[in-house]
């Protein structure tokens, strides 16, 4: 396991140059730079390239920007906050984004699960009709939808919670948006674990483990849920990922200074460090998480764990 | 078994929906308390701020929020006249090429030194020197006419040889290249604002990040702010020369890009002034406390003149101007932008277009003129249909506007087809300034109180006439205007600029549309807002908030 683990760390370090290689040239062939606003004169626009050093070749640019990476430097924004390190930026915007993700993941996958475990034991009964319609509009409303009915109602008709984010008020101020985000992963979560019970629930190895004299507590959680839960976790995965790194619209409706809009605004402005610096650390989150899955994996269903030992 | 885990599901959902309670009845103490003492003006924008380094700023709202706790050598009043701030009274020597200006004794930064002409001499020459690279130096070189501003910003001076000189503490000297009439109207422009080199030495690269690299001489201090903050806060500063005349005990800024959110939070009263958006007009417009403010603004469209041919000729260009029924626009846009038919925009520069029907032999809402062009310039084209590319702003309204024109252009001239291209603004500019587009729509914003600011983007390869369009009568008259005999005869000049604003419109350069206004809300109890189409779009010193 220790073996794999190492092995799966060092692929990880591999991807993560590769990204930033690819997200260098990427930037570079964006059509604009950051500096051609309108009132920019060609000289100063000459000069403003030579401070940043974008008039050198995109390999030295490349290889000072992962040297200075490596000390901890991501650069300084040319346009959305100009010549703000990047990392002051983010510093306080990413806690804030994993925060909401965090609360919706938590909260979609728990409801979620019990959605789905309900519906697969009271199958073709009317609960199950209805965790399955909330399922579907869990899955087929945007986010946004729930996110303005929740600012319209809890927010602004009852004002139970501030419409506005407030830093100083963060518990409450990330209720409704995480709510609104965790409405997908709920639905999601509810249909794949309803659609899993089903069958391991009509598997014959639960009919043995029933037919030995197993509790029902036992049966269903060590037996039935604990094998359903692994397509479960390849779904959840990806979207923690899609969670914490911030949702552009949820953020903009809750005026969140998250990271979401940080990377919308920096792309539509050109602002070459940010967007790299914002991508890297998504595809280190994800790739992060995807590799905490696959030991989970391991965990949960120890075929898989002796698999890869016995190799 | 079946009961066991129906007890279990419940007991988890109620966990989960008591995290929830718990968090709304503590969240309704808190707002509770905090809103009723304060008279803090809650203030709606809808960007962060890029900069508050003055001499680095280029957007709106980093000049408001500079200026909110920075006062210039001069200030505007309620009606954009400069008057004097900083300066305590000035002369202007009989040339018209030296201002001595007098600096005011008991100015004080924030961190109690004292303002003096060091500091002007200090920021100016910041703002010149080619590694600073500011974006606005062309204010002190094109603009200004300081002398050796251009030379240094050109890197072939050094920034020590700026026109401008600290006699004393108290007193600065600027030397100008010729007279500029409009020259006290830019003290009042951020990046002619101080900057003390003492503490700006002492914060390096960290100057204007956070309330303690920022110092104040103005109204406000900036006290709670980080970089790109969707929230920050300024309060009344105490120590300000003129702390009797500041009514508010802060300003608290919150960055709102949802119009439906900005909305409901002005309803709610967490906002006392917000922008609203043309779908929201009809639902406020009765509403007192709704207004439409100019902003200054001019949209138009860019013809490329140079290198599309069926754009080259003058009767297509005059079908496609008089083909627009800009009334229609405005009122499809429905937040008070005003239907425009000149070269310079409306209610700007001591109203220079006070009269819109000018130029209407060239440019009007006018249908069966523009037939009678259309057919004309296909005949000399040869042709009898034309499909013609608009590049546009990814933005509402440059798109709301960009499907209007080309159902009017299309429904009035036959045989013309207009396709949109939607471009992020950047790509947008970048496609305009290197002349790849066919009809480009696009706007610009005045940097100072004098039709120059727009006259002057049709001079032969001025960066911004995209169309390439030159014409030596025009440059003779904006040379007379600028640097030649005129620079000191006020009316003459103003008489000059309506003959090169002529050429412009009757050689249909541009395709003007409409002057923009911001839809605004602000609160009934909140009175004397100063707002402003150039500098500083809101000025909050004289805002009182019962």
């Amino acid at each position: 396991m220790k073996k794999y683990i190492l092995k799966r760390v060092l692929t990880s370090i591999g991807t993560l140059l590769a990204i930033i290689l690819i997200l260098f040239i990427l930037m570079r062939l964006m059509p604009g730079s950051p500096f051609n606003d309108e009132k920019l004169t060609d000289d100063q626009r000459v000069a403003l390239y030579e401070k940043y050093g974008l008039d050198d070749p995109i390999v030295i640019q490349f290889g000072r920007y992962v040297v200075n990476m490596c000390k901890g430097d991501l650069g300084v924004s040319y346009k959305i906050s100009k010549n703000t390190p990047i990392s002051q930026l983010i510093e306080s915007r990413l806690p804030i984004s994993i925060g909401i993700g965090f609360y919706a993941v938590f909260r979609g996958a728990i409801i979620g699960l019990i959605l789905g475990v309900i519906a697969a034991l009271k199958r073709d009964t009317i609960l199950d009709t209805i965790c399955t319609i909330i399922s579907v509009i869990g899955v087929s409303v945007p986010s946004y939808v729930f996110a303005l009915g929740l600012s319209y109602t809890m927010g602004y008709k009852w004002k139970w919670f501030p419409m506005l984010y407030d830093s100083a008020d963060a518990f409450n101020s990330s209720i409704m948006p995480s709510i609104a985000l965790s409405m997908f992963t709920m639905a999601s979560i509810a249909r794949f674990t309803r659609t899993e019970m089903i069958e391991v629930l009509g598997s014959e190895y639960m009919l043995l483990a029933e037919s030995k004299g197993l509790s029902g507590r036992k049966l269903l959680f060590s037996h039935a849920l604990r094998n359903a839960l692994i397509p479960i976790i390849t779904v959840l995965a990806p979207l923690i990922v899609d969670l914490m790194t911030g949702s552009l619209v949820v953020e903009k409706i809750f005026a969140i200074p998250g990271v979401g809009s940080l990377l919308v605004n920096a792309i539509q402005s050109n602002d070459y460090n940010v967007v790299i610096a914002l991508s890297f650390i998504y595809s280190a989150l994800y790739i992060a998480i995807m590799l905490v899955v696959d030991i989970l994996y391991g965990i949960i269903d120890p075929r898989i764990r002796l698999g890869k030992e016995g190799e | 078994m079946k009961k066991r885990i129906m007890s279990f599901v419940l007991a988890a959902t109620m966990a989960v929906g008591m995290a929830g309670c718990g968090g709304k009845n503590a969240d309704t103490s808190a707002t509770g308390g905090s809103a009723a003492a304060s008279t803090d003006l809650n203030v709606m924008i809808e960007t962060a701020v890029e900069s508050l380094d003055p001499q680095q700023a280029t957007d709106g709202t980093s000049f408001e929020v500079i200026a909110d706790y920075t006062d210039g050598l001069m200030q505007m009043d309620p009606d954009g006249n400069p008057v004097n701030a900083i300066a305590e009274s000035y002369e202007l020597s009989d040339d018209g090429l030296t201002y001595t200006f007098k600096l005011r004794q008991d100015a004080k930064w924030s961190n109690g030194t004292p303002v003096t002409a060091a500091d002007f001499v200090f920021a100016w020459q910041r703002a010149v020197d080619p590694a600073v690279a500011s974006e606005y130096a062309f204010m002190l070189s094109d603009i200004g006419q300081i002398v050796n501003a251009a030379e240094i910003i050109a890197g072939e001076k050094d920034k020590s040889e700026l026109g401008v000189t600290a006699v004393d503490d108290y007193t600065l000297e600027v030397q100008l290249n010729v007279p500029v009439s409009y020259f006290l109207s830019l003290m009042y422009f951020p990046t002619f604002y101080p900057v003390n080199e003492e503490f700006f030495t002492e914060c390096g690269d960290t100057y204007a990040t956070s309330p303690e690299t920022t110092l104040s001489n103005g109204a406000f201090v900036l006290d709670e702010y980080e970089p790109a903050a969707t929230a920050f806060h300024l309060t009344k500063n105490d120590d300000y020369y003129d702390a009797d005349r500041v009514k508010l005990t802060g300003l608290d800024y919150q960055v709102i890009q949802d119009s439906q959110t900005a909305l409901m939070s002005y309803q709610n009263g967490d906002l006392d002034i917000t922008l609203v958006n043309g779908d929201q007009v009809e639902q406020v417009s009765a509403d007192p406390e709704f207004t439409t403010i100019g902003a200054g603004y001019l949209w138009y469209v860019s013809p490329n003149i140079k290198e599309v041919e069926a754009l080259s000729n003058l009767n297509i260009r005059l079908a496609l101007t008089n083909a627009i029924n800009r009334v229609d626009v405005t009122s499809q846009l429905n937040d008070g932008s005003l239907p425009t038919y000149t070269a310079v925009p409306r209610d700007f520069a001591a109203d220079f277009s006070a009269d819109q029907e000018k130029y209407s032999a060239y440019c009007a809402d006018d249908a069966t003129a523009a037939v009678k062009y259309w057919e004309a310039g296909l005949k000399e084209l040869g042709v009898d249909s034309l499909t013609l590319e608009m590049k546009v702003d990814d933005d509402d309204a440059p798109k709301k506007v960009a499907t209007v024109l080309k159902s009017e252009w299309e429904a009035t001239l036959p045989g013309l087809t207009v396709e949109i291209v939607t471009e992020p603004k950047k790509q947008r500019v970048q496609d305009l300034q290197e002349g790849n587009f066919e009809l480009g729509l696009t706007r610009w914003g005045p940097d100072y109180d004098d039709p120059m600011t727009y006259l002057g983007m049709w001079y032969t390869d001025n960066s911004n006439n995209y169309g390439f369009w030159s014409n030596s009568e025009y440059d003779a008259i904006l040379d007379e205007c600028t640097t030649g005999n005129l620079c000191t005869e006020l009316d003459a000049r103003r008489t000059r600029l309506y003959d090169a604003e002529i050429l412009v419109m009757e050689d249909a350069v541009i395709f003007p549309i409409y002057t923009a206004a911001n839809a605004t809300l602000v609160k009934a109890n909140v009175t004397g807002i100063q707002f402003h189409p150039v500098a500083l779009n809101r000025v909050f010193k004289d805002t009182v908030k019962q």
